[in-house]
């Protein structure tokens, strides 16, 4: 009995020991989380790309309004010194702007009192055969900050094309931890801006289109440790499951699938990489985020499912282990990559039940709303009624149910389908109102023709295998390749569009929805855009340098709201214009797509930023930035 | 024959047509098992090691990108103990 006793009194006394520390431990990794989300609320910050962890991109800042925008006009600008595309945009906290550039991935810090005044800067020095593995352009997508916690510095985090992840000091731009994420010798990449949730840093990895087989890894931001890494393909404790995966939706598939779905150890070359954008849910310590294309894109050589290239996350954040996962597009015949936006919402279903959301519009031209808590499945509705290679996606099953005619197979030319391999959406950060229940998407509206070809696979060399010719869809002027792009307003529980503009090009950087009824976003032709959130009415627009493929954002700086955007043409569809290439089917297709884009704007990148009258610190007081002879 | 036997081909090649035209119309929606889904088009190989579409993997090749993640990994171990030591980060290991 005695025995028993002890053994109890131990065992109690280690459950309290344990208690204790996982109080400690809670209170301590709250604060990171507490810091950034207080940070997040202020109208004078924007801690993240997507603004908050909802990823919501969305500003309750009232004072630029559909009333008033016309009077937007340039307030101050910042040139990056660099070409090629310039993805993503900046963060703000505590009036410093901090701004990543394309290769070599430089950082700015300005002073947003005296934004000519550079802080400091980073330059690292890369190897430049990073270069020659990039997919598409020299693309960043932009910076993550941890907001320090007295001992250890407030950070900015930062990836590098040649695959590292490297800590700077956020107030000196110093290195504090700098580590290899990835080689490039095997094609592994980084261009994803890396996500700080509690103290971890975590980042995704790119490479798919040399058959890297993806992963995601989360770092100590405090000493540079790995925590932990999970893959895309593989067996299950590799893609970490959770002993209650899917328990919710056993349908989706449970076990054994990454690498029962694909023939021998093709799992190992199969892709599913992930570079677009996470986001994460305090209460239920889930973060979201996609796995991309399988890999090679020639599907005849990889026959299975490909479990789990294409697949929506809801994964543990202090451990990666995944509570679920949602193939949106088994066997991928498309390269439709599966890494866009996640946007969190909490908004009333059909059938009045209160829910915490998850919407993301996906490549293969379907916008998906998922239960965030189980991953059930709550719509899934074209982003365009052209979509055909889908008929409907099952909400029962979640399987969509494909148009064998536009399939695509060795030994065969697949014609016209849509949407093209660039996706409906790609990339571009989207946004959410919360008083309207809208999402604010930037859609690409192309189509395209599709030939696989056979090739071995050698590390670190390009492992795509078709051949593409994209071209408008059906509501573009296919005649002179212009009337790519589209932009929506989206419910989710409806289903329905409020409204919807044709554009000129992809509008392939997404948008900002703010409180004043507007919705900001830039074009690939160079213009940045207001219209009313309401009724999508152009309000207001001005000519940038370059092309956009960022997101806008805004913030507040003593007292005054500010709109900011980057600009610098590239990435996907800005290959041709970049490396002046010619063949249609150059840059994986992008080529012939857009060959009107150099008749429109030009390489440059740099970021403009607006407010009303065009008010700035050298307006407010012209002494601001002048030399002072007395030091 | 007789007439049951000719019954039961002839269902057995209704059967066939069936199947056959089920995987000629792949729509995704046959599952052998939950998550298992895909099935070969019609005239390709379920399997396509030994086929006129094997990729004949190398298993070096496939390798390569382990070994670099784990070669990486012990690199960075070194770093980061090393960084908690001292509270200076080196990133070139042959100085560590």
């Amino acid at each position: 009995m005695m025995k028993h006793l002890g053994t109890g009194l131990l065992a109690g006394a280690s459950c309290v020991a344990l208690t204790v520390a996982m109080q400690v431990g809670s209170a301590s990794v709250s604060f990171a989380n507490d810091k950034l989300n207080e940070l997040s609320k202020s109208n004078e910050n924007w801690v993240m790309p997507g603004k908050n962890y909802s990823s919501q991109n969305y500003s309750p800042n009232t004072q630029i309004s559909t009333e008033n925008v016309k009077q937007l006009r340039a307030a101050w600008s910042f040139s990056t010194g660099l070409l090629h595309g310039h993805e993503g945009t900046p963060l703000v906290v505590n009036n410093v702007m901090y701004v990543h550039t394309s290769f070599p991935n430089n950082t700015f810090a300005l002073d947003l009192n005296d934004p000519g005044h550079i802080l400091w800067q980073h330059k690292p020095k890369q190897d430049p055969a990073a270069r020659s593995v990039a997919c598409c352009d020299l693309v960043n997508r932009g910076l993550a900050y941890w907001p320090g916690d007295g001992k250890t510095p407030a950070l900015i985090i930062k990836t590098q094309l040649d695959a590292h992840l490297v800590a700077l000091n956020a107030e000196t731009g110093e290195e504090y931890w700098k580590v290899e994420n990835g080689d490039i010798k095997v094609g592994q990449t980084l261009t994803q801006a890396p996500y700080v949730i509690k103290d971890l840093a975590l980042v995704g990895s790119s490479g798919a289109e040399l058959g890297v087989r993806g992963y995601t890894t989360a770092y100590n931001v405090k000493t540079g440790e790995q925590v932990w890494r999970v893959y895309a393909t593989g067996p299950d404790n590799e893609v970490g499951l959770a002993a209650d995966f899917n328990s919710a939706n056993p349908h989706y598939g449970q076990k054994g699938l990454g690498t029962g779905t694909w023939e021998g150890d093709a799992w190992k070359i199969g892709g599913g990489t992930n570079w677009g954008w996470y986001a994460y849910d305090p209460e239920t310590n889930l973060f979201h985020y996609g796995s991309g294309n399988p890999a090679p894109w020639n599907e005849t050589m990889r026959p299975g499912d490909n479990k789990w290239t294409m697949t929506i996350w809801g994964r543990d954040a202090d451990t990666g282990q995944a509570k679920f996962g949602y193939q949106k597009t088994p066997h991928d015949e498309w390269d439709y990559a599966g890494v866009n936006v996640m946007i969190l919402s909490e908004q009333t279903d059909k059938a009045g039940k209160k829910r915490k959301l998850l919407t993301h519009p996906d490549r293969n031209g379907i916008v998906y709303t998922l239960d965030r808590e189980n991953g059930d499945l709550v719509s899934a509705n074209k982003l365009d009624d052209t979509v055909n290679w889908v008929k409907q996606v099952d909400l029962k099953s979640g399987l969509p149910v494909r148009d064998p005619e536009y399939g695509t197979r060795m030994d065969h030319k697949g014609k016209e389908i849509c949407p093209s391999a660039m996706g409906y959406h790609n990339q571009g950060h989207d946004s959410y109102d919360p008083t309207k229940e809208l999402f604010f998407m930037g859609i690409n509206h192309i189509c395209m023709d599709w030939e696989p070809f056979m090739l071995p696979y050698r590390a670190g060399q390009f492992f795509v295998g078709a051949t593409l010719w994209m071209y408008p869809g059906p509501k573009g002027d296919r005649q002179n390749y212009l009337g790519l792009g589209q932009i929506k307003a989206y419910n989710a529980i409806s289903g329905e569009y409020k409204w919807e503009k044709m554009e000129r090009f992809s509008v392939w950087g997404g948008t900002l929805s703010t409180a004043g009824n507007l919705v900001f976003y830039g074009t690939l032709d160079g213009f940045i855009k207001a219209r009313n959130s309401d009724t999508g009415e152009l309000l207001w627009k001005y000519k940038l340098p370059s092309g956009v493929i960022g997101h806008p954002m805004t913030y507040e700086h003593k007292g005054t709201q500010y709109v900011a955007i980057m600009y610098g043409v590239g990435g996907w569809p800005g290959v041709g214009l970049v490396f002046d290439l010619q063949d249609p089917t150059a840059g994986l297709g992008a080529v012939g797509a857009f060959k009107n884009l150099q008749n429109y704007t030009q390489m440059g990148g740099g970021l403009q930023v607006f407010s009303l009258d065009g008010k700035n610190p050298y307006s407010e007081d012209i002494n601001v930035g002048e030399f002072d002879s007395k030091g | 024959m007789t007439i049951k036997s000719i019954v039961t081909v002839a269902a057995g090649a209704l059967v066939l047509a069936i199947g056959a035209g089920a995987a000629g119309a792949y729509d995704g929606t046959k599952c052998k098992a939950p998550g298992n889904c895909w099935e070969a088009k019609p005239g390709y190989p379920d399997k396509v090691a030994g086929s006129k579409y094997d990729p004949k993997h190398n298993p070096a090749e496939l390798a390569k990108q382990q070994a670099a993640l784990d070669g990486q990994d012990a690199r960075n171990k070194k770093r980061a103990e090393h960084f908690k030591k001292t509270g200076k980060w080196v990133y070139d290991v042959s100085k560590l």
